[in-house]
């Protein structure tokens, strides 16, 4: 099947995963597949936050749950506040909030997006509330376009009999590539690592590459050695969750080792980046470290016996010269 | 209890820990208490954690009380300058290569990119090649994958010998 628009792509449910509704933020709740498909309703800011941190949704769904807060903010506050200056202030503790969330992303540059918005509807003297959302909603559905032009430009770098190996989770945009590259008649076999602690591999990945009709293995974190000394892969594309001026950026934990060992045996590694100019260089990520527990338990149970001890860093920097593939890029500002 | 930030800027002060992974003889743990190493980290070692446990076990009774990363977060302690040396188990060798627990390559090729050494150890229990796909479709006895995919799961892995320093 030819598929000649970007609306025919069929959408995989992590390709958008939050949504506004009248009186919530409705999160999809990704620690909940693939077993459940549950939506979490976050009422206001407080809440909001409070998915993020859990973790409830991550990477771009956690940009989504930053735009849709400030809508919901806006529209319950635009009854309560008549001046713009103390609609401006509502949003500047809601940004606040949210960029004290989670240290790696960079929630800063969507809130200050915001901000700025804000202050140029109290310049232009418009409607406050009318003047931001309008922006808001017309930021995202920009957004929305051109991932969906990446979706097809992930599927052009793909070729038929390619077996290619993928890490956490890419929010939608791998699977749908996967989808359409099945529609273009190329025949593609993915690998996807579980991605411990919190398996976005397994749990998330491996159920939407399914749900798009593609044909996925799962392996352990500690195979993709064997997997490219073996020559089972042949291509690696990951997604990133922060990017620098010089091109380094930051993706889930174990991106980086998956980079180096792919260099090590000639194999393309592809990176889905937002380019930003933000940050100089890799070296001025901030690298969130998670508390121990949360490797050392699962599923309510420890893992292991004893007094021990564990080391959780959340992600991993990867330098330009691992881009052996190249990067995808897509504009977001 | 919240999480932490680290700039990563900084290297973290943890020059002087060893990376280990693998079934080890009860000699090497006693071998190991005697070196001064600040931290003893140890792979998870998926799908089992069999040599997790066996490396526990041995390292607590030692006093000695374990880092448990997972098996995708060595490349981040090399990054960070934070390995001084690897530790491999191997249940057998020839002239060019020996055969490790899965991970072992890992290991082996970040050691090489950042100039740390990497010892093996010669264990004597041995290990299937590979596991049914069903042990990585569960963790902890909770069923992580979705029904209806493969799964590929191997034990043991080459490692070339021209990425080890030494065999001890």
């Amino acid at each position: 099947m030819s598929v000649d628009r970007l609306d025919q792509i069929k959408e995989s449910p992590l390709f958008w995963p939050v949504r506004l509704s009248r009186n919530a933020v409705i999160i999809l709740d990704e620690t909940s597949l693939p077993a459940k498909t549950v939506y979490i309703k976050a009422k206001d800011v407080k809440e909001a936050v409070k998915a993020i941190r859990q973790m409830k949704t991550r990477a771009f769904g956690q940009f989504l749950v930053v735009l849709n807060t400030f809508l919901l903010e806006l529209d319950k506050a635009g009854s309560k506040y008549k001046q713009s200056e103390q609609l401006l202030s509502l949003l500047e503790d809601i940004a606040e909030k949210i960029e004290n969330s989670r240290p790696t992303f960079p929630f800063k540059e969507v809130t200050s997006m915001c901000l700025g918005w804000g202050m140029q509807a109290i310049k232009q003297d418009e409607d406050f509330v009318e003047f931001v959302s309008m922006r808001i909603l017309g930021y995202m559905e920009a957004i929305r376009q051109r991932r969906l032009d990446r979706v097809r430009r992930i599927a052009d770098v793909i070729e038929d009999g390619d077996k290619v190996l993928t890490h956490c989770n890419v929010s939608g945009e791998l699977a749908m590539a996967a989808w359409l590259c099945s529609q273009q008649g190329k025949l593609v076999h993915y690998f996807a690592t579980e991605t411990r602690p919190y398996m976005q591999g397994a749990k998330l990945t491996c159920w939407e590459l399914k749900k798009m009709g593609a044909d996925v293995t799962l392996v352990a974190d500690n195979a993709i050695g064997s997997l490219m000394a073996d020559g089972l892969v042949n291509k690696v594309i990951v997604g990133s969750d922060r990017s620098c001026a010089n091109g380094d950026f930051a993706n889930k934990i174990g991106t980086y080792q998956i980079a180096v060992l792919a260099k090590e045996f000639s194999i393309p590694f592809y990176a889905l980046i937002q380019p930003s100019n933000r940050i100089p260089s890799g070296n001025d990520i901030p690298v969130e470290i998670r508390p121990a527990d949360e490797l050392l338990r699962f599923g309510g149970r420890k893992i292991v016996r004893g007094n021990v001890d564990a080391f959780y860093p959340a992600f991993d920097v990867v330098p330009r010269k691992y881009l052996t593939g190249g990067s995808i890029e897509i504009e977001v500002g | 209890m919240s999480s932490s930030t680290i700039n990563n800027k900084d290297d973290i002060d943890n020059k002087g820990s060893v990376i280990i992974h693998g079934f080890f003889e009860d000699e090497f743990f006693v071998r190991l208490k005697k070196q001064q190493i600040e931290k003893v980290f140890v792979l998870e070692a998926r799908p089992t954690l069999k040599s997790l446990k066996h490396a526990c076990r041995h390292l607590l009774k030692l006093g000695i009380r374990p880092v448990i990363i997972s098996d995708n977060m060595a490349g981040f302690l090399f990054f960070k300058h934070m390995v001084k040396e690897v530790w491999l188990s191997y249940q057998d060798r020839d002239g060019e290569e020996a055969v490790c627990l899965v991970g072992g390559l890992i290991l082996s090729v970040l050691a090489k990119r950042h100039h740390v050494p990497v010892f093996l150890s010669y264990a004597s229990s041995k290990s299937g090649q590979f596991a049914d796909e069903k042990e990585i479709f569960n963790f902890n006895g909770i069923r992580v994958a979705p029904r209806g995919i493969r799964g590929y799961v191997p034990l043991l892995e080459a490692v070339p010998l021209r990425y080890v320093t030494n065999v001890v």
